[in-house]
């Protein structure tokens, strides 16, 4: 599918979205919330370029994650209105986490230090990366988002459900504020509770007590570090990444 | 596991699930009733959820958490997803209500005309503060902006009917007829 991108003629597979192409073509564009073993969400819209249908004359501004390349599309990824708007959205995460590294270094990329508007300090940036990974990639579906607007936030059912969760961690791995963390005492219970424990390496299938010779020190597991050093990803995501990617909507 | 063990494994989690979280058991199996007649009348769709949840809190006042847990169960719907829509929604309530609901009007007219004190005379005559429900279950006590019928100042709504021309010396009797 041929497209034009910062004015030059490229193609792209059908079905591709926008950012996938402008990656693919080594221009980069900001985006917290894509991950490449997730489904496009479109929730931080750092992502947003701008684009113009064949034979249209508007310029429109949308999220690359979730916009596929058209036939005879036209697109700009880093215009003075674009570096603008995406301007404002970093002051606006840098007013809901002032704290988080991660989020200062985006914005001063952008030369955005200081927020305009007065705000909150919380690390979390809502981006959902871990409530994705929880349902998509480990099906465990034991975090999800609660409360809206400004009370809106990443919880478990009624705010203290943990039996879903297998402690895999995946949550913290991908998040990328550090917002989330592993609690070394729930970790513990879900560990010892009745004799088993749930593991990862065997794609979370119940391990007893017997199996393990490592006696659940699964942050001094051999298998664990091995297989970091090798796939260099959280093992769930390792697994994730051989599964084929779903098709961008749209 | 066949259909009718099925339900029956689904019975015992749901008591024990009652007994872990100190849920009062309401009245028992007419309850499970209640939810699976609410799950059959949506055709057990997923799709349905909110209808579904609204039906439920029709029921009980309130969304109790052994039915969501049920509910999660039978549709395959994450809880997560299932207490995302319940606190997405303002709604949708997961504390109990009582069986009556008050709402008292602050709106200017009704101000004007003593609100203030009806409020704190329902406050003292029922022993709670705005926004909580009585220890027997029998009201729930909210205060609204305007209810538009101030020609009537003040007014409350109870349940469905309006209580008019409130004032805070009577407004206990005019409450005894709720049971």
């Amino acid at each position: 599918m041929k497209f034009v991108l910062n004015g030059k003629a490229r193609t792209a597979a059908p079905g591709a979205t926008v950012l996938d192409a402008a990656r693919a073509a080594g221009i980069d564009i900001p985006a917290v919330c894509a991950h490449d073993a997730l489904q496009p969400y479109g929730a931080c819209r750092l992502c947003i370029v701008e684009v113009r249908e064949k034979g249209k004359k508007r310029w429109r501004v949308v999220a690359s994650c979730l916009y596929p390349v058209k036939e005879g599309l036209e697109v700009e990824t880093g215009t003075e209105r674009i570096r603008r708007l995406r301007r404002l959205l970093l002051e606006l995460l840098l007013a809901r986490s002032n704290g988080a590294p991660y989020v200062r270094e985006l914005a001063a990329e952008y030369g955005v230090t200081k927020a305009r508007f007065s705000g909150l300090d919380d690390d979390c940036i809502l981006c959902g990366l871990c409530v994705r990974v929880c349902a998509e990639v480990v099906g465990a579906n034991a975090i999800g988002f609660a409360q809206r607007g400004i009370g809106r936030k990443v919880d478990s059912p009624f705010g203290v459900d943990h039996s879903r969760c297998v402690a895999c961690g995946a949550c913290t791995f991908v998040c990328p504020t550090g917002a989330i963390q592993m609690e070394h005492v729930r970790a513990l219970e879900l560990r010892t509770a009745g004799g088993e424990h749930l593991c990862r390496y065997t794609l979370m299938g119940f391990l007893s007590d017997a199996v393990c010779a490592l006696n659940y020190e699964c942050s001094r597991c051999e298998i664990d570090q091995k297989f970091r050093a090798e796939a260099g990803t959280h093992p769930m995501l390792a697994r994730a990444a051989k599964k084929p990617r779903k098709k961008a909507r749209g | 596991m066949n259909r009718v063990d099925a339900i029956h494994a689904l019975e015992a989690a749901l008591s024990a699930e009652r007994e872990r979280t100190g849920a009062k058991p309401l009245k028992g199996a007419a309850e499970l009733r209640t939810v699976r007649q609410i799950l059959a009348a949506h055709g057990g769709k997923a799709s349905q959820i909110i209808a579904i949840l609204q039906d439920l809190q029709a029921a009980y006042h309130y969304l109790p958490e052994p039915e969501l847990r049920f509910i999660s169960r039978e549709l395959d719907v994450p809880l997560t997803r299932l207490y995302a829509i319940a606190t997405f929604y303002k709604a949708f309530r997961l504390v109990p209500r009582g069986r009556h609901e008050i709402s008292l009007c602050m709106g200017t007219a009704c101000h004007v005309r003593g609100a203030v004190r009806v409020k704190d005379a329902l406050e003292r005559e029922l022993g709670i503060g705005v926004g909580e429900t009585t220890g027997d279950m029998r009201f729930s006590f909210e205060t609204v902006r305007c209810l538009g019928c101030c020609g009537q100042a003040p007014v409350m709504m109870v349940d469905e009917e309006l209580v008019s021309k409130l004032d805070h010396l009577t407004v206990g009797k005019a409450l005894e007829k709720y049971k």
